[in-house]
């Protein structure tokens, strides 16, 4: 329940644009972004909901896991040609976040992380990604589905 | 607390948990009487606290429309028995005196777990294409390979409401064999069905909603949702 709450008031605040106001309140957080979608509208308004998060908490007060698996691997699809798409996850990375890819997924649809995936290495993958959202939840980690 | 504020989760918590002080509860009355949001807040805390204490409390299922609750209480509770079983050979005299003082299934139900330490996973299912259901299927079916080839003990449950209710309806289920398949192949992995949304499609279209086999039917799929993540599940949305 404090998850959800938590998604609802995060989606209030990045609304209303007031994050930096209340930086000073949310102290440490961790947080697991789950992306399993590939339509390019989602994807951007889910690394701006990224960004905003991060403007409203402060870039050393958070730990930020985006974990792609199923279609959602295409946000680094996306990014490897994508000049945009690529800037806003590079910038992204500079701040501390980490992309996480479900290990399953490059199996089963055949794709070849070090070519196909924007600056993607052995460390950022992972087993399965449904698994590491509820290993990290277990970790103290809130879910956000953007 | 300035009165322009949200009210935190905690405020709210300890209200529902009659913690607050006179002027906190009057302050907490004064907003509930023109903050719907508020108001909602309060009757779902509500709501889950009372169908935890019933979940929890070790009574015969009542005759009404609790029963199916009741039911998965029960089945919870033959979980949490076998796990205590084990427990108990594992760590003897020291937790059968813990056990002993235990008034009832509430404090082995906290017990248990921790010591067992399994994976608790929900997927909530709320929309109902095709398409959709069977990369929801795919992706639990996954979870459950993954776990059982990494030797992890995991309970999960697949919990419908809205649109997703048509995973588990007889005769409108795409997939029902294999959710028959995936419920005998994977004795922790649990489908639940709203029954709020059973209701609904029976006042709209008229429709007498048939579940599939085994199939636990919830009172409500978003309380059931906030009931597991305050005991530690993780959430998925699928």
């Amino acid at each position: 329940m404090k998850k959800l709450l938590g998604i609802v008031l995060m989606s209030a605040l990045s609304l209303g644009g007031l994050g930096a106001a209340y930086a000073e309140n949310y102290g440490k957080q961790k947080v697991a972004y789950h992306i399993n979608v590939d339509d390019e509208k989602t994807l951007k308004a889910a690394l701006g909901n990224i960004q905003n998060h991060i403007n409203a908490v402060g870039k050393e007060n958070i730990d930020m896991r985006v974990v792609m698996h199923g279609p959602g691997l295409a946000l680094l699809q996306m990014a490897n040609k994508n000049p945009d798409m690529q800037d806003k996850v590079a910038n992204l990375k500079r701040q501390g976040v980490h992309f996480n890819v479900c290990a399953n997924t490059l199996k089963g649809k055949k794709i070849n992380y070090k070519t196909d995936l924007y600056d993607t290495t052995e460390q950022d993958i992972v087993p399965s990604g449904v698994a590491e959202i509820a290993h990290l939840q277990s970790q103290g980690f809130s879910y956000v589905k953007p | 607390m300035n009165k322009e504020q949200q009210f935190s989760e905690e405020f709210i918590n300890a209200f529902v948990d009659d913690e607050l002080t006179p002027d906190e509860k009057a302050q907490a009355y004064a907003r509930l009487g023109d903050d719907v949001l508020l108001n909602h807040q309060v009757c779902e805390l509500r709501k889950v606290r009372d169908l935890v204490a019933l979940a929890y409390r070790n009574v015969p299922a009542p005759a009404c429309g609790t029963s199916a609750i009741a039911a998965a209480g029960r089945k919870c509770s033959t979980a949490i028995a076998a796990g205590l079983a084990l427990v108990i050979g594992g760590l003897g005299g020291w937790f059968l005196n813990q056990a002993s003082h235990a008034p009832d299934n509430a404090v082995v139900a906290q017990v248990a777990p921790v010591a067992e330490d399994p994976a608790k996973v929900l997927f909530h299912v709320s929309e109902g294409s095709p398409e959709h259901l069977k990369s929801v299927l795919d992706e639990v079916e996954n979870l459950m390979k993954f776990y059982r080839q990494t030797n992890q003990k995991a309970r999960v449950e697949v919990i419908t409401n809205g649109g997703g209710l048509s995973l588990l309806m007889a005769g409108i289920s795409p997939y029902a064999e294999r959710i028959q398949r995936m419920q005998k192949e994977y004795s922790d992995l649990t489908f639940v069905a709203c029954q709020n949304t059973i209701e609904r499609i029976q006042q709209e279209l008229g429709l007498q909603a048939k579940l599939l086999p085994g199939v636990v039917v919830i009172d409500s799929g978003v309380a059931q949702i906030m009931r597991r993540q305050n005991q530690g599940w993780a959430y998925i949305q699928v």
